[in-house]
C-alpha cells in the first residue's frame, strides 16, 4: 500500500492511493493519512486508480477521515475508483457518505 | 331471372330441332336414294322394253311389206315353171304381176344364157313401172349382161334367195331400191344349178319413212343397215348409202362401234351400249326376218332417266318446305315444353345463394317435369335442414378441436423443455424431445435432481386421445410427489402402480422406465414397467437388460423388481418410446429395434442433443412423409463421471500478517476453479474479514494459535470453512449495522460480518467440541 500526498494550488489535497488497504495495511494507511486529516484543508481528493482492494478495516479509516472532514465542513472526493471497490462501498452503504468523481 | 329463361331454352330447343331435322333429312335422303335407284332400274327396263317393242313393230311392218314380195317372187317362180315352154307367157306374166302389185317397181325373170334358143342369148322379160305406165322389155343385152350382176350372179352361186344391197335407181328418179332375187330350179328340190332368176325390185321409200318416223325418248332414232352394214336409213342423210357402220366406225375411230357392226351381222338381235360422239348410247338391234338387214334403235342412256329428274326436283322442294315447317313447329313445341327448366335453373341459383324459400314454378303435367319439380322441392327442404344441422355440428366440432388443442398445449407444457436442464451439474449431459402425433398422445418423460440424485422417467400411456393425455398428466405428477418421499426405485414403481391400478375402470396402463442416478457415486438403480429397454453405450451399444415386470396400472400389488448398476465414466443411455421403433413408412414397414441399434452403434455423437437430432432425421428418412401415428419420445443421457471434489485447506497462524498467505490461497483457488477476478476479490474480502475476526476475538492476544481455512467445491457451492480452537465466538450474532446512518453517526466497527453476509450466500457457525466452525457458502 502506498499513498502519495500532494497539495494543490487551490488549497486542496490530492491523495493517490495504490495497492491494498486491508487488515494488514490499514494501520499504515491510517498513519499515512493522519497529516491529511490534520492539514486542515477542506477538500481532499482521493485518487483511486491504483486502489485494488479494501476490507472493513480500511473502510474504517475512510470513515474516520470523513468524520474529521465533516467536522471541519470539508469534503472527501473519491476519483477514478475501481468498480470492485465501488461495489464494496455500495454494499456497505459507504457510497452515500462520500462524493465521487 | 326472367332474362335467363330464353337463353337457356334456345340452345336446348335448337339442339332438339337440329337432331330431329337431321334425322328427317337422313331418312328422307335414304328413301330418296332407294326410290331413285329403283326408279332408275324400272325406267331402264321400261325403256329397253319400249325400244324393243318399237323395233319389233317396225320389223313387223317391214315384214308386212317384204314378205309379200317374197311370196310374189315364189308365185312368179312357180308360174314360170308352169309356163316354161311358153316364154312369151312369161313375159306377159311379168306385166300382169307388175300391174297387179303397185308396190313392185319392176319385175323380171332372167334366164340362163340361151335358155330359149329362139329367144336369143339374153332372155329376160322385164316389166317396170315408170310414173303411171308399165313398160315391158328385155332386161338383158350386150350392154347389160345381167349374168354378172349381183342380183343374178349371187343367187346363182349361192343357190338361195337374195335380197340385194340397197341402190339408187338411177334410171328411175334416184329412188332407193332393193331387189329380191329368187333362183328357179328345174325340179322341186333345189338341186343342180338354177335355170333362171326371178327378180323383183321394190322401192324403199316407205321403209325410210317408217323408220324415220321412229322416235325414242328425246333424241333417240332408228336406223336400218343392209347386210353389209350400209346405212339404208338414218336421220343423218349424209350417211345413207354413203357409209356403212364400219366406215363410220373408222371415221369416228370407234372400235367398239365396229364390233357392234360385226355382232349385228352375226347375231339376230342384241342390246349393247356404246359411247358415240361422247355420249353413252344404248343400241338395240334386230335382224329383219326375211332379209339379212338389221334395224337398230339408238338413244342416249341419260335420256332414260329424264322423267326421274323432274320428280326428284319436286321431291327436294317438298322436302325443304317440309323441313322448314318441321323446324318451326318443333322449335315452338320444345320451347314451350322446356320453359319450366329455365325457371328451375333460376330458382336453383337463388337456393345456392342460401335462400331456401324460393318458390319453384308449378308443373301441371304429370311427367318428367313434374318429377324434376318434386325432386327440387324435396332437395330444397332437405338442404335447409341439412345446413342447419351442419352448422350446429361444425360449431360443436370446432369447440372440441379447440379444446383438443388446449389439451395438447397443457400436455406439452408438462414436460421439461429447457436444455441443458442442469447446466451446473458437470456429471451429466441430457437432452430430450417429444414429438406428438396428430392427436393428443400419451407419451411422457420427466426428470429432476433431488439431493444429488437424478430421477428420470420415460413412459407411454396406452391409447391416444384425451384419456391417455389425462393419464399421462396423472402419472407425471404422481411420479413427482411419490419420489419426493420414496427414494427406492421399486417402491416408487409400486406406489405408482397402486395408484394407477385403483380406479382403473378404463383398463388403461402405462409403460414406464424409472432411473435414479446418484451423481456423487455414479450408482444407478432402475426399475422397468413393461417399457422398451433403453440402449446403453459404453464401449459397445446394446439393449440394456431390464426385468420387464408389468406395466403400471394393471395389477395392484404387483412386486416390482428393481435393478442396480454402477456406471462407468462416459456411459450413454438412450430412452425412447415405441413411437420411434414402430414409426411406419407408407409401405407400413417399421423403423425397428435393429435399425435403432445400428444407428446408435454406428456413430459417435458429440452430445445427447446431437444424437437425438440425428436419430430423428434418420427416422424421418424412413418414414418418408407418411403420417405419424404415435408420439415419438426420446431421452438421451450422458453420464460423464462423478465430479472430483475440489478440496483445499491452509493453516494460518493467528497473526494479522498471515492475511497475505490467505490472499494467495484465495487467488490460487480462484485460478484453479476459473473464477472471475471480481468474485475472487470478494471472496478474498470475506475470508479476510472472517479470519481477522477470529484473530481478534477468538484468539485475543494469544500467540501461536492455528486457524484452518478450507475450501470445497460441492456441485455449485464453494464452501469455505474457518476453524479455530479459540474461545467460543459466533460472528453471526452481530447485528448488521445500519448502513443508512450518516457518516457522523456510523459506528466504526461491525462491517466485517456485514460484508461477509453480503458476499456469501450462506453463513453458519457451530461450536463442535472445542472448535469454532464458521462456514461460508458461495453459490457459483
Amino acid at each position: 500500500m502506498e499513498i502519495t500526498i500532494s497539495h494543490n494550488d487551490d488549497n486542496s489535497i490530492s491523495v493517490a492511493i495504490s495497492g491494498r488497504i486491508d487488515t494488514t495495511t490499514a494501520a499504515d494507511f491510517e498513519k499515512a493519512i493522519a497529516p491529511v486529516i490534520s492539514a486542515g484543508s477542506t477538500k481532499v481528493f482521493l485518487d483511486c486508480e491504483g486502489f485494488d482492494y479494501v476490507s472493513s478495516t480500511g473502510l474504517r479509516v475512510f470513515l474516520i477521515l470523513q468524520k474529521a472532514m465533516l467536522a471541519r465542513g470539508g469534503t472527501v472526493i473519491f476519483r477514478q475508483m475501481k468498480p470492485d471497490i465501488r461495489n464494496i462501498f455500495d454494499m456497505t452503504g459507504f457510497s452515500a457518505l462520500f462524493q465521487f468523481e | 331471372m326472367i332474362i335467363m329463361v330464353p337463353m337457356f331454352n334456345k340452345s336446348l330447343s335448337s339442339r332438339i330441332v337440329f337432331y330431329v331435322l337431321s334425322l328427317c333429312v337422313v331418312l328422307f335422303l335414304i328413301s330418296l336414294m332407294v326410290f331413285y335407284a329403283s326408279s332408275k332400274q324400272q325406267l331402264e327396263e321400261m325403256t329397253y322394253q319400249y325400244a324393243e317393242e318399237v323395233t319389233q313393230k317396225t320389223v313387223l311392218q317391214t315384214e308386212q311389206f317384204l314378205s309379200p314380195v317374197v311370196k310374189l317372187a315364189e308365185q312368179a317362180g312357180w308360174l314360170c315353171k308352169q309356163m316354161l315352154n311358153q316364154p312369151d307367157s312369161i313375159t306377159m306374166l311379168t306385166l300382169k304381176m307388175a300391174a297387179n302389185n303397185p308396190e313392185i317397181k319392176g319385175m323380171a325373170v332372167a334366164f340362163e344364157p340361151s335358155f330359149y334358143s329362139q329367144k336369143g342369148y339374153y332372155f329376160s322379160p322385164y316389166t317396170y313401172r315408170q310414173d303411171d305406165r308399165l313398160i315391158t322389155m328385155q332386161l338383158g343385152s350386150e350392154n347389160y349382161e345381167y349374168f354378172y350382176i349381183d342380183w343374178y350372179q349371187i343367187p346363182m352361186h349361192t343357190g338361195s334367195a337374195y335380197w340385194s344391197e340397197p341402190y339408187y335407181d338411177t334410171g328411175g328418179g334416184d329412188a332407193l331400191m332393193t331387189t329380191y332375187s329368187l333362183p328357179l330350179y328345174r325340179g322341186a328340190a333345189a338341186e343342180g344349178k338354177p335355170f333362171a332368176i326371178v327378180k323383183i325390185d321394190v322401192a324403199l321409200d316407205w321403209l325410210t319413212e317408217n323408220v324415220s318416223s321412229l322416235k325414242i325418248l328425246e333424241t333417240g332414232y332408228a336406223t336400218v343397215l343392209s347386210g353389209n352394214g350400209i346405212f339404208v336409213t338414218h336421220p343423218n342423210e349424209a350417211l345413207i348409202m354413203n357409209q356403212s357402220i364400219f366406215s363410220y366406225a373408222s371415221e369416228l375411230n370407234n372400235a367398239e362401234l365396229r364390233e357392234i357392226g360385226r355382232s349385228m351381222q352375226r347375231k339376230k338381235s342384241g342390246f349393247v351400249s356404246s359411247t358415240l360422239k361422247g355420249v353413252e348410247r344404248m343400241i338395240y338391234f334386230t335382224r329383219l326376218p326375211s332379209s339379212d338387214w338389221t334395224i337398230a334403235v339408238i338413244f342416249p342412256k341419260s335420256e332414260i332417266y329424264l322423267p326421274l329428274r323432274s320428280i326428284t326436283l319436286i321431291l327436294v322442294v317438298v322436302l325443304l318446305v317440309g323441313l322448314a315447317l318441321l323446324s318451326i313447329i318443333i322449335s315452338r313445341i320444345v320451347k314451350q315444353q322446356l320453359n319450366p327448366l329455365g325457371k328451375f335453373a333460376a330458382a336453383v341459383h337463388i337456393i345456392a345463394e342460401g335462400n331456401f324459400n324460393v318458390a319453384l314454378p308449378g308443373i301441371k303435367t304429370n311427367d318428367e317435369m313434374k318429377g324434376l319439380h318434386d325432386a327440387f322441392e324435396s332437395m330444397q327442404h332437405k338442404l335447409d335442414h341439412y345446413i342447419r344441422s351442419l352448422t350446429e355440428t361444425t360449431s360443436l366440432k370446432e369447440k372440441i378441436e379447440s379444446e383438443l388443442r388446449i389439451a395438447r398445449e397443457i400436455q406439452m407444457s408438462m414436460i421439461p423443455k429447457t436444455f441443458p436442464p442442469f447446466p451446473s451439474r458437470k456429471e451429466i449431459d441430457q437432452f430430450a424431445v417429444l414429438i406428438p402425433a396428430r392427436e393428443v398422445g400419451g407419451d411422457l418423460y420427466d426428470y429432476y435432481i433431488n439431493e444429488n440424485k437424478l430421477y428420470f422417467i420415460i413412459g407411454d400411456v396406452s391409447g391416444k386421445g384425451i384419456p391417455s393425455s389425462l393419464l399421462m398428466a396423472v402419472t407425471r405428477s404422481l411420479f413427482r410427489s411419490i419420489s419426493q418421499y420414496l427414494t427406492d426405485a421399486a417402491a416408487i414403481m409400486s406406489g405408482l402402480n397402486s395408484m394407477l391400478a385403483q380406479n382403473n375402470d378404463s383398463n388403461m396402463f402405462v409403460t414406464l422406465f424409472l432411473g435414479i442416478l446418484d451423481l456423487e457415486t455414479g450408482n444407478m438403480s432402475y426399475c422397468n414397467a413393461g417399457h422398451n429397454p433403453p440402449l446403453i453405450t459404453t464401449d459397445t451399444t446394446r439393449f440394456f437388460p431390464v426385468i420387464p415386470n408389468l406395466p403400471l396400472g394393471i395389477m395392484d400389488g404387483f412386486e416390482f423388481k428393481k435393478q442396480e448398476m454402477q456406471l462407468n465414466d462416459n456411459t450413454r443411455f438412450l430412452l425412447y418410446t415405441d413411437g420411434i421403433t414402430e414409426a411406419e413408412n407408407v409401405q407400413q414397414q417399421l423403423y425397428g429395434d435393429e435399425r435403432l441399434l445400428q444407428f446408435v452403434e454406428g456413430t459417435t455423437f458429440e452430445s445427447p442433443q446431437a444424437l437425438i437430432e440425428a436419430l430423428l432425421e434418420d427416422v424421418q428418412l424412413h418414414v418418408d412423409g407418411a403420417e405419424q401415428s404415435d408420439d415419438m419420445t426420446m431421452l438421451a443421457l450422458l453420464f460423464k463421471g462423478v465430479q472430483q471434489k475440489y478440496e483445499k485447506s491452509i493453516k494460518l497462524k493467528n497473526e494479522i500478517e498471515q492475511i497475505a498467505l490467505l490472499q494467495d490461497f484465495i487467488e490460487v483457488t480462484g485460478e484453479e476453479l476459473g473464477l472471475e477476478s471480481s468474485l475472487v476479490m470478494k471472496l478474498n474480502l470475506a475470508l479476510e474479514e472472517a479470519v481477522s475476526n477470529v484473530i481478534l476475538y477468538a484468539y485475543p492476544r494469544l500467540p501461536d494459535k492455528e486457524i484452518i481455512v478450507s475450501v470445497t467445491l460441492k456441485t455449485n457451492d464453494l464452501i469455505f470453512t474457518v476453524t479455530d480452537t479459540g474461545v467460543p465466538f459466533d460472528p453471526t450474532l452481530n447485528e448488521n449495522p445500519d448502513i443508512h446512518l450518516p457518516a457522523t453517526e456510523r459506528p466504526v466497527g461491525g462491517l466485517g460480518i456485514f460484508l461477509i453476509r453480503q458476499i456469501m450466500n450462506e453463513v453458519t457457525y457451530s461450536r463442535i467440541h472445542d472448535i469454532n466452525v464458521f462456514t461460508m457458502k458461495k453459490r457459483l
